[in-house]
Order: structure tokens, then C-alpha cells, then sequence
């Protein structure tokens, strides 16, 4: 007899003898079924099959056995006695076939009550060496395996037990082997093919562990002293490298996790012994993923127990889990020198994840982790980390670790408890340094914005809180790549790699700003009671930024913005704590210090481009002063500020922005009035507005100035207009501001800018006309009445013009003109902003910020003209209104 | 069409960033057509990212601490090719939407800061309807003269160097524009409006203050000087000086204007509603 050439002619004979056996059977002539029976296994010996069709046509032969094996047990007692088969069997004439039958034969005996069991079974178990082809002796044994899964030695004794796994390893053990084996047939350029098909087999070998599994049940001591032994011998004396990772990753997920906890350092030690080539990052993982199943579940069952109040007692957590890896893992290190960073880093990680599973508030034991990759990481030196960026990355940021419920706590603790973490990070390329701050900072930015923390708190919980200057210490040091770095171009470098470093750059000085807010916010408040102990944390941190250099230009408004913060918490200390009056006085006044610190930090390293922030940040310590009534305070910010005026803003349009700004300013102070402070101030700065180079931003400064001498309600201080009595007023010299506005104005040669000039000093006029009479305001209605001749005389000889230009176009273009100007073009088109600029209309669809690159060159002088047109007829058309309310104004002539 | 008026983020150098609930109601996209930045809001280029993407219209003014010009990174909104434009801000921008011409501006130019006859110059030099402003980290609306003043605060409720707040109800700051248009075509009228408010204001301080005194006067005589700042629970509006965070949102319809007050109290999101028509000509 011999077998098919194909596949499909093997699976058709083998219905074919299926057929042919049923009828035998139903004909009761069981020797010619056991011929067909016989046919039909020959198939099996077919060596050209593949794992995939062998696996079919076993499954196919599996079904027909059952048929035959079902038809034995029934017949057992009516003339075929299976012990007489069982030997009769044994006369088949290929040993394939052969053991097939007589395990089908021996099987079925099995289930007859009164066989003789163990022999039985240790005889199919030894016949089964007849097969030494891997495959074929695989399937052979599986088939036994399958054939004796209900029929074993009965009873939980312990004898039975014991026989029944060393049968079920026995056969284990010469799978294993036939396996290994397969990998050694064939030619040698048919390696891959082999490990291929190995792989496809690899389950066959796995079910004898399954069932092994389930005969072992909950037996530990017979896992541990008989099973596991044996089973890992195996394991490392095959040096199979496909077989020592299958094989230990079938052992961990089919046995019992306790198993594992009570075997560990065995499995471990095992896993030392294995070929070098198999993955001991994947083993480890598939361990501690099983132990990690196992504490969870405890837990689970620990909570349960508590919240149904049973009494019983909690299940303890064994302590020292983590100890036991960490020595393997000190022991593989040693033993493995050639083990990469990456590959340890990936068992740092896993061992991690146990650590924070089993022990999560122990930080102690990530500290001798990451330090222990430090350690390799200097072994290693630098270039080699270089390549290993990604999982450095992953390794500290533990981004991956479900088991991290809450990253920002995490950080936290790491950062202020984890020494070692940082010296890992420090061993780090800047990219994937800056890569684990930016995770590390958003996730605290994170947390602190999206959960209101106060309600946390409240639950006795308090999570984030610094409660030592050596935590926030170490905070800072962990910071400090991001604190120091630099923008790598200099100068003179092609502009847009300059401007997108600077923006990179920009973004993580971004993240230090915000961080700082985030430390101040988080002192504990039990520890750091007194603002002096703020105080001085602050100054830690603004030490720490120091380092930056020319970045504190990013950092230093958050700290200057903290110590306003802590200024503006003295004031209010110093109204509710009486007593200590003078030492909040002082304490203010040395905040006040610190912060001018600060300034000239700023202005000594990061050069002209942030003296107009250094200036207005100058601007409004003084005005935070002049409200404490520190007067001479306030007055050095103020000189500071015109230091900076005078010699370091040169550009015109910053210079007049920053003076309009300094009025603004001082006209809201009312401290100053003393030693004849204020009064120096605003004619300085009246001074400066007049000597600005441009004769429109010396009008417009002066008008602007002119409020100085007229000081307006602060309405939060209890201040209101026509109740309070000594109001900063002196109407002669917002008059005399106004004239030498409007001479500027006359003086400036371009005539429709001198227009619009007239009419902005009209509006002004009219501002003080409202508030109040003539003998107050000096501005009265004569002043006014003359301004608005002027105007309207000015407008007339614009006009003039423009209707030359239209009557050059109606040359043109013979469009009627009814006289009434401007109308055939769009009058609204153009205004003039606060500072001179001709602003277009924005239009919806495009951002109208984009008028400021709009130029005037593209303006037509008919446009231009309508401008302060239009703005004069506006502010008539106010005046108007004006006298339904106020019969004052039915004096302006217009 | 949504107009947003946001204002006074002062992120990173004062503010962390807006409220997460913020975010939230501003990150529905194709919502809102137009931004109006008004001003010491572009020093955190994550903040501008976040802004474009609540729409690509965005007029930005300059406030103080802004620099005359900003770096914007088109990659991130176009997923482009890192593409880096620097924009010159301006002091002031109109723009338009339905029958509304809106000024913006920071108001850091305007002097007597936050002064409404100040601010109506500007709006009558600028020719608008609606005058958005900032500066003052105060939540305010009102009509003036016919036209609408809105300030929407800080976004952040950032601290603010002016003279602190004292008190933290809005309602003082929003006057009820509907009562005060039908007899308010007068700016004097509107100047008692508000000097009410301030009136209550200042009736309600002393006497708080009063007893607060009396009780810390209390402490310290009997127990020395036992009272220390621990005591002493101070809120963030008492030491930011700034009002609550807030922003506007401006619904406008052909000639009707809906203004939406956005404030985050507590942390929860208050909104409040006032409604401003065009008035029409003749």
C-alpha cells in the first residue's frame, strides 16, 4: 500500500476507506474495516506533506478513528475482546498505521471498567519511539495525547496523579525533542522554511502543557518539585531558540500565576541559561504581565472584601517581588554584558511595571532601576545612546505603563523622590531630554488646568504639593537642560532657520514660564506659612532660570509676575495684621528690590529687543507702587523707565507707543504728589512727547499729555467725578498742552494729516469742554469755536484740491457730479488709528490685522482726503446730539 | 455670524492658560468666524495655535506686552511645510460684520485708560458701531452715545497692575443696557448710570471691612499677637487684581448685535446676555 500523490486525492481516498469501514462495521466484519482502516493511515506516511495538509488530513482521519474506536467499545463484550485486538493490531504492516490502530484500540480498552489501565498506557506511550520522523511522530503523539485526554488514571490520590503527569511529560518530552529535531532536516538554505513550519507545529507541543495543566490543578508541590524541574531542563537542554521562547512563554501563560510567584526564582534563573539569541526583554514581560495579573486580582478581592465587609482576612502582598527580579536582574547584567541599552531599558520597563503595580508608592525601587540604566548608559557612552532616543524616551516618560493612572503624580513623585531619574536624564541626547520635560510638564499643566485641585484636597488627598526646598531643588535640576538651552545659530545665519529656532527655543521657554506659576501654586501651605518662606522659593527658582541667559527674557515676567502676586498678598496682610504694619512695609519694599533685580538682569543680557517689554514691566512696578503709596519706590521705577527711554528705545513708532504709555500710566498714580514727584514726571514726559522726531507724534503726544494735568476718577479707590474735591487739576496747562499740540499740527506739511491732526485736538477740546466750565478747564468755547474755523478753513483748501483732481477725472470720466463731494468714492473706506496709521477696512474673510502692512502708497489722495472729512463731520454731528443734553454746547458755532 | 472677543491671556507670563471648560466651549470648529485679539495675548504660541483653531480670522491688536511683530508658525494650522511669517500687529483694527463696523483696540494708547469719553473719541475717529478693548482684565458692556463699548475681560482672569478691583460682582460693571437705552442718548446719563453702581459699591465695602476689623481687633487683644498670615485665607481675585476669566462672544445679526458674556465662576462657565440693535438712521 502506499499513499496519494496529492492532497486532495489523499483526503478522497480517505473518504473513500471511511466509507468502505462504516459499511465493514455495519456488516460486522471488523477485519476488513481494520484493512480500510489501515488504507486510510497510509496517508499519514505521505513525507511531501506540509505541517498545514498533514494537520488536515489528520483531523479528517481523527473523525473516522472516533467512528471506529466508538464501535470497538460497544462490541467490546460480544466477540472482540479488545485485549485480543490490541495484539492483533500490533501484526499491521507499516508502523504508522500501525500505532494509529493500536492506539485507537487501547484507548477504547481504556474505557472498559475492569482493563488494566497503566499498563496500557505505558505501553502505547513506549510504542510511540517507533515514530522518529518529526512530523509524523508529533501528530502520532498528539493523537495519543488526544485519544488518553479522558481516559488517564481516575481519582485526585496522589499516585494517580503523579502517573498521570509523568505520562503526559514523558510524551511532552519526546514531542519537544522530535520538534527540535525538525529544524535540523533538510538542507541548510531551508532553515527559514523549517523554523517556519516549526512554528505552524509549535502548538502540538504547547497542548501537552495545557493538559498538564490541568491534571496539576492547584497540586503546587508536585508543580514544583516534580513538573517544573523537569520541564525547564528540558527547555534549556534543547538550546532551541524558537523552542526556549515558545516553550517559556507557554509555561507562564498555562499554569497558575501563584505558580510563578512560588517558582520565580527558578524561572528566572532558568532564563539565564537560555541561548543568547532568545529575547529576554519578551520573557520577562510575559512573567511579570502574569504576576501583575495576579496582584491586581488580589487586590480586587481585597477591595471586595472590604466593601462587603466581610471580615475574613485580606490576602497579603508578598514583599519582596521586586527584590528577587532585581537581583536576576543584577545577575544578567553581570552575566550579559552584551545585552544593549535598548534591550535592558525594555526589561527596566517591565521590571517597572511590577514595581508599580505591586508596590506603588515605592520610588525607592525606580531609583535603583534608573540607576542602574545610567550605569549601563556610561558604560556604553554617548554615541550609543544617540540611536537608542525612542525608547529612552518611552523608558522615561513610561508613557506605555497602563498601570500609570495618573502621569502628573507620577512625575511628581519621581522628580522630588528619584535622584537617579534625573542623572538618566541628563545622560540624554537635548532632543530627547526636551521631549521627556515637554511630556513631563504637560502633564502637571495638564492636571492642574483641567481638575480643580482645591477639591482633591479637600478629600484629604494632596497630591502635587512641594513640601521641602530640596524637592523643589530637585525640580529645578531636572529642569535645568530645558532652563540652559540655547538657540545653536548665531546671528548673521540664513533668517528663517534663525526664526524657527527661536520659535522652538520659544516654546519650551513657554513651558518654564508656565512651570514656575505651577511650582509657586503647588508649596505646601503647612510647610511655607509665612510669604518670607515664599519669598525665598521663589528666588531659588529665579536662580534656576539665571542659568538661561539670554532666555530669561522668555522666564523672568513669570517670576516678576509671582512676586507682584506676593506683593499684592503684603498689602493685603498689612491692612488685616496691624501690628506688623512697618515689616509688611518692608517686606514690599524688598520684593520691590528683588524684582528691579530682575529688570536689570534682563536688560543686561537680552539685548534691545526686549527693552520695551524691560520698560513697560518698569512702568508697572511703578504704578503697583504708587498704589502701595511706596512713593519713592515708584518714582525710581519711573526714572528707570525713562532711562530706558532715553537711551535704548530708538525706533520712533516704539517710542511714541511707549511715552503714550508712560501718560497713561501716570496719569492713574496718586501718590506722587509729594516732594513734588508727579510734577517732574509729566512735564518730562510732556518734554519728551514734544521732542519726538515726527511733528504727528509730537501733536498727538501732547494732546495725550495734557490729561496729565487732569486727573480723572478712580472709581475702586472711592473716587467720583463731582464728589471729590481735590482731583490733580490745573486747567491752565492742559490748555497750554493744547496749543502746543495744535501748532504741531499746523506745522506738519502734509496738509490732510494736519487736518485729521485738528480734528483728533477738537475731540480732546470736547472732552474737556464736558468736563467742565471754562474758569476749570481753560478749554472754553471760544478756544473750541476757533478751532473749528480753522479747521473748516483747512478742510475748504483740501477740498479745493480734491475737486481738482475730480474734475480731472470727470475729464475723463463724464459720470454726473451733484456737487456733494466724495460721494462716487466709498466714504468709510479709510480712518486714521491711534497713532497715524491709515487703517482700510478689514475685511471679513481676511484678517484685518493684515492692515498694517497695507501702504499708503497704494492709497488714492481722494481717499486720503475724506478722511479727516469725515471724522470732522462725525464729531459735528456729536456736537449736535450733544446740545439736547447739554445747553453749553449750543454755543459751538459750527 | 460669532464674533469672539477675547483679551488679556498674559500666557505664560502671568497665566498658565485659559480654563479647560474655556477650551472646551470654543473648540467646536467652523463656529466662530472672526477672532479679535485684543492684545497681551500673543506671547504664547500655543495660545495662538489654540486661537486657529477656533477659526483662521484673526485680527490681533497690540497691548502692551506684545512685540510690534509675531512669528506665526503656518505649519501647525495648515499642515504645511513649517512655513514661518512674521505679522506686524497694530495698534488698533476695524473690521466688518453684517451692519456693524468694529474697532478694536487694547487700549493701552488710551488715555485716561478705559475713559468711555476717551474710548467714544475713538470710536467717532474710527468711524464704528461696536468698540471692543481690553487692557483692564474687567468684563464690561455698555452703550454710549448709541454705540456699544464691550471689554471681555481676561481670558485667563491674569493679575493686573491697575488699581485692584474691589469688588467682584459683574453685575456693577454690566449696566442693563435695555433700561439704558430708552433714556440714554446722553453720555451724562450713562456716567450717573455707573456712578450708581460704584455708589453701592462703596456702601457695601465699609461695612464689611468694618466688621472684619473689629474681629481681627478682637484677636489680637486677645490673643497678642497670635494672628498670623496662615489666618489669612485670601482669594485669587483679591491678589490678581483682575476679575474672574472671562471672554464675549458678539452674535450678529444684519443690524442686531447679541453680546454673550462668558465668566468662569467658581469652576463653572456663567454666561450672561445683552442685546444691542443698530440704531437706524433718521
Amino acid at each position: 500500500m502506499s499513499y496519494s500523490e496529492s492532497v486532495e486525492q489523499a483526503i478522497s481516498n480517505i473518504k473513500q476507506q471511511t466509507v468502505l469501514m462504516q459499511r465493514s462495521l455495519n456488516n460486522r466484519k471488523l477485519m476488513d474495516a481494520l484493512k480500510f482502516t489501515s488504507a486510510m493511515l497510509t496517508e499519514l506516511r505521505n513525507p511531501r506533506l506540509q505541517p498545514k495538509q498533514y494537520y488536515e488530513l489528520y483531523i479528517q482521519i481523527f473523525d473516522s478513528l472516533t467512528i471506529l474506536s466508538a464501535y470497538l467499545v460497544e462490541n467490546h463484550s460480544n466477540g472482540h475482546h479488545l485485549a485480543d485486538l490490541y495484539e492483533l493490531v500490533q501484526y499491521a504492516g507499516n508502523v504508522v498505521p500501525r500505532l494509529y490502530l493500536m492506539i485507537t484500540v487501547g484507548t477504547s480498552y481504556l474505557k472498559i471498567p475492569e482493563s488494566p489501565r497503566e499498563e496500557i498506557l505505558k505501553d502505547m506511550i513506549e510504542m510511540c519511539r517507533g515514530v522518529q520522523n518529526p512530523i509524523r511522530g508529533l501528530f502520532l503523539r498528539y493523537y495519543l495525547s488526544q485519544r488518553t485526554k479522558q481516559l488517564l488514571l481516575p481519582g485526585d490520590d496522589k499516585d494517580a496523579i503523579e502517573f498521570n503527569s509523568q505520562f503526559i511529560i514523558t510524551n511532552f518530552i519526546e514531542m519537544n525533542k522530535l520538534w527540535v529535531r525538525l529544524q535540523h532536516q533538510g538542507q541548510l538554505r531551508e532553515r527559514d522554511q523549517r523554523t517556519k513550519e516549526r512554528k505552524e507545529l509549535q502548538i502540538l507541543v504547547g497542548s501537552q502543557l495545557v493538559r498538564l495543566s490541568q491534571v496539576v490543578d492547584d497540586n503546587l508541590e508536585l508543580y514544583k518539585v516534580e513538573i517544573l524541574p523537569i520541564l525547564l531542563e528540558q527547555i534549556v537542554q534543547c538550546r532551541d531558540v524558537v523552542c526556549q521562547e515558545y516553550l517559556y512563554d507557554v509555561i507562564c501563560q498555562v499554569f497558575p500565576d501563584e505558580f510563578h510567584l512560588k517558582t520565580l526564582d527558578s524561572l528566572l534563573d532558568t532564563s539565564l541559561q537560555l541561548n543568547t539569541e532568545v529575547s529576554v526583554t519578551k520573557i520577562i514581560l510575559t512573567l511579570i504581565n502574569r504576576l501583575n495579573g495576579y496582584i491586581e486580582r488580589i487586590q480586587q478581592n481585597n477591595e471586595n472584601k472590604e466593601t462587603n465587609g466581610d471580615e475574613s482576612k485580606s490576602e497579603n502582598v508578598p514583599k519582596d517581588t521586586f527584590e528577587r527580579f532585581w537581583k536576576h536582574l543584577l545577575k544578567l547584567n553581570e552575566e550579559r554584558p552584551d545585552l544593549s541599552v535598548q534591550e535592558l531599558s525594555g526589561i527596566i520597563l517591565s521590571i517597572m511595571n511590577l514595581s508599580l503595580t505591586w508596590y506603588p508608592n515605592n520610588i525607592e525601587n525606580l531609583d535603583q532601576l534608573f540607576d542602574l540604566v545610567s550605569q549601563k548608559c556610561k558604560d556604553f557612552g554617548e554615541e550609543k545612546i544617540d540611536d537608542s532616543e525612542s525608547f529612552m524616551v518611552d523608558l522615561l516618560t513610561a508613557q506605555n505603563l497602563e498601570i500609570v493612572k495618573d502621569f502628573s503624580v507620577y512625575y511628581f513623585n519621581l522628580i522630588t523622590q528619584c535622584g537617579s531619574f534625573q542623572t538618566l536624564l541628563s545622560l540624554q541626547s537635548s532632543q530627547s531630554q526636551m521631549e521627556v520635560l515637554t511630556t513631563i510638564i504637560n502633564s502637571f499643566l495638564d492636571r492642574i488646568m483641567s481638575v480643580n485641585l482645591k477639591q482633591t484636597e479637600d478629600h484629604n488627598e494632596s497630591p502635587l504639593l512641594i513640601i521641602s526646598k530640596t524637592q523643589l531643588e530637585r525640580f529645578l535640576a531636572i529642569l535645568e537642560p530645558m532652563i540652559t538651552l540655547k538657540n545653536t545659530i548665531k546671528g548673521n545665519d540664513e533668517g528663517d532657520e534663525t526664526i524657527k529656532r527661536e520659535f522652538t527655543l520659544s516654546r519650551y521657554q513657554e513651558k518654564l514660564a508656565k512651570i514656575c506659576h505651577f511650582l509657586i501654586q503647588r508649596l505646601d501651605k503647612s510647610v511655607f506659612k509665612t510669604i518670607e518662606s515664599e519669598i525665598e522659593l521663589l528666588l531659588m527658582i529665579k536662580n534656576a532660570f539665571h542659568k538661561g541667559g539670554k532666555n530669561i527674557r522668555y522666564t523672568y515676567p513669570a517670576i516678576i509676575a509671582n512676586f507682584w502676586r506676593m506683593i499684592r498678598k503684603c498689602s493685603i496682610y498689612k491692612k488685616r495684621i496691624i501690628k506688623k504694619e512697618t515689616y509688611y512695609d518692608n517686606l514690599m519694599k524688598q520684593i520691590f528690590k528683588y524684582i528691579s533685580r530682575c529688570i536689570s538682569d534682563m536688560f543686561n543680557n537680552c539685548g534691545n529687543s526686549s527693552m520695551d517689554i524691560i520698560y513697560k514691566l518698569n512702568l508697572q512696578n511703578a504704578a503697583l507702587a504708587d498704589q502701595l503709596s511706596l512713593v519713592d519706590i515708584s518714582y525710581d521705577f519711573f526714572s528707570e523707565a525713562f532711562g530706558v527711554f532715553e537711551e535704548s528705545l530708538s525706533d520712533s513708532k516704539t517710542q511714541f507707543q511707549a511715552l503714550i504709555y508712560m501718560a497713561q500710566t501716570l496719569q492713574k498714580t496718586r501718590s506722587l504728589y509729594k516732594e513734588n514727584y508727579y510734577n517732574s514726571l509729566i512735564v518730562r514726559t510732556t518734554l519728551h512727547g514734544s521732542k519726538l522726531l515726527k511733528k504727528q507724534d509730537q501733536c498727538r503726544a501732547v494732546y495725550v499729555c495734557s490729561h496729565l494735568w487732569w486727573a480723572t476718577e478712580i472709581s475702586s479707590i472711592g473716587e467720583e467725578e463731582g464728589e471729590t474735591t481735590d482731583f490733580f487739576r490745573e486747567g491752565k496747562r492742559v490748555l497750554e498742552c493744547l496749543q502746543r499740540s495744535l501748532r504741531a499740527a499746523d506745522s506738519r506739511m502734509d496738509n490732510v494729516e494736519s487736518c485729521e491732526l485738528m480734528v483728533e485736538i477738537l475731540n480732546v477740546c470736547l472732552y474737556y469742554f464736558v468736563h467742565g466750565d471754562e474758569q476749570n478747564t481753560h478749554v472754553g468755547v471760544s478756544y473750541i469755536n476757533g478751532l473749528i474755523e480753522l479747521i473748516k478753513n483747512n478742510l475748504k483748501s483740501l477740498r479745493l484740491e480734491e475737486e481738482q483732481r475730480l474734475s480731472e477725472i470727470d475729464a475723463t470720466n463724464k459720470d454726473s457730479n451733484d456737487g456733494t463731494l466724495g460721494q462716487t468714492y466709498n466714504k468709510n473706506q479709510y480712518v486714521m488709528g491711534l497713532d497715524g496709521t491709515y487703517i482700510k477696512l478689514g475685511n471679513v474673510n481676511n484678517s484685518s490685522s493684515a492692515n498694517t502692512d497695507f501702504m499708503i502708497k497704494d492709497m488714492k489722495i481722494n481717499d486720503m482726503i475724506q478722511v479727516p472729512i469725515m471724522h470732522f463731520n462725525r464729531t459735528c454731528e456729536y456736537i449736535l446730539n450733544q446740545r439736547d443734553i447739554d445747553n453749553r454746547f449750543k454755543t459751538v458755532v459750527l | 455670524m460669532l464674533v469672539l472677543a477675547i483679551s488679556d491671556a498674559h500666557i505664560p507670563s502671568r497665566a498658565i492658560d485659559i480654563p479647560s471648560k474655556f477650551k472646551k466651549l470654543l473648540s467646536i470648529p467652523d463656529k466662530i468666524s472672526h477672532v479679535a485679539l485684543l492684545g497681551n495675548s500673543t506671547q504664547s504660541p500655543e495660545f495662538l495655535n489654540f486661537l486657529q483653531t477656533v477659526s483662521p480670522n484673526i485680527s490681533i491688536v497690540r497691548g502692551e506686552f506684545d512685540k510690534s511683530s509675531i512669528i506665526i508658525d503656518t505649519h501647525e494650522s495648515n499642515g504645511g511645510s513649517g512655513n514661518y511669517e512674521e505679522k506686524n500687529i497694530p495698534l488698533v483694527a476695524v473690521i466688518k460684520e453684517g451692519d456693524f463696523r468694529i474697532g478694536c483696540c487694547n487700549g493701552y494708547t488710551v488715555v485716561p485708560k478705559s475713559d468711555p469719553l476717551s474710548l467714544l473719541a475713538l470710536a467717532r475717529q474710527l468711524d464704528v458701531d461696536i468698540m471692543l478693548w481690553g487692557g483692564t482684565h474687567n468684563v464690561e458692556a455698555y452703550t454710549l452715545e448709541e454705540k456699544f463699548f464691550v471689554n471681555p475681560g481676561s481670558c485667563t482672569g491674569a493679575f493686573s497692575a491697575d488699581w485692584p478691583i474691589l469688588n467682584d460682582s459683574i453685575s456693577n460693571n454690566i449696566t442693563d443696557i435695555e433700561t439704558n437705552k430708552k433714556d440714554s442718548a446722553t453720555e451724562s446719563d450713562d456716567i450717573t448710570q455707573s456712578e450708581d453702581g460704584s455708589e453701592q459699591l462703596e456702601n457695601n465695602k465699609p461695612d464689611t471691612k468694618d466688621e472684619e476689623q473689629e474681629q481681627e481687633d478682637k484677636n489680637a487683644t486677645l490673643e497678642e499677637e497670635s494672628l498670623n498670615e496662615e489666618d489669612i485665607s485670601i482669594s485669587e481675585v483679591e491678589i490678581s487684581g483682575s476679575n474672574v476669566p472671562s471672554f464675549c462672544l458678539l452674535d450678529i445679526q444684519g443690524s442686531t448685535c447679541t453680546l454673550y458674556i462668558y465668566m468662569f465662576i467658581d469652576g463653572e462657565v456663567k454666561v450672561d446676555k445683552v442685546v444691542y440693535k443698530k440704531p437706524t438712521d433718521e
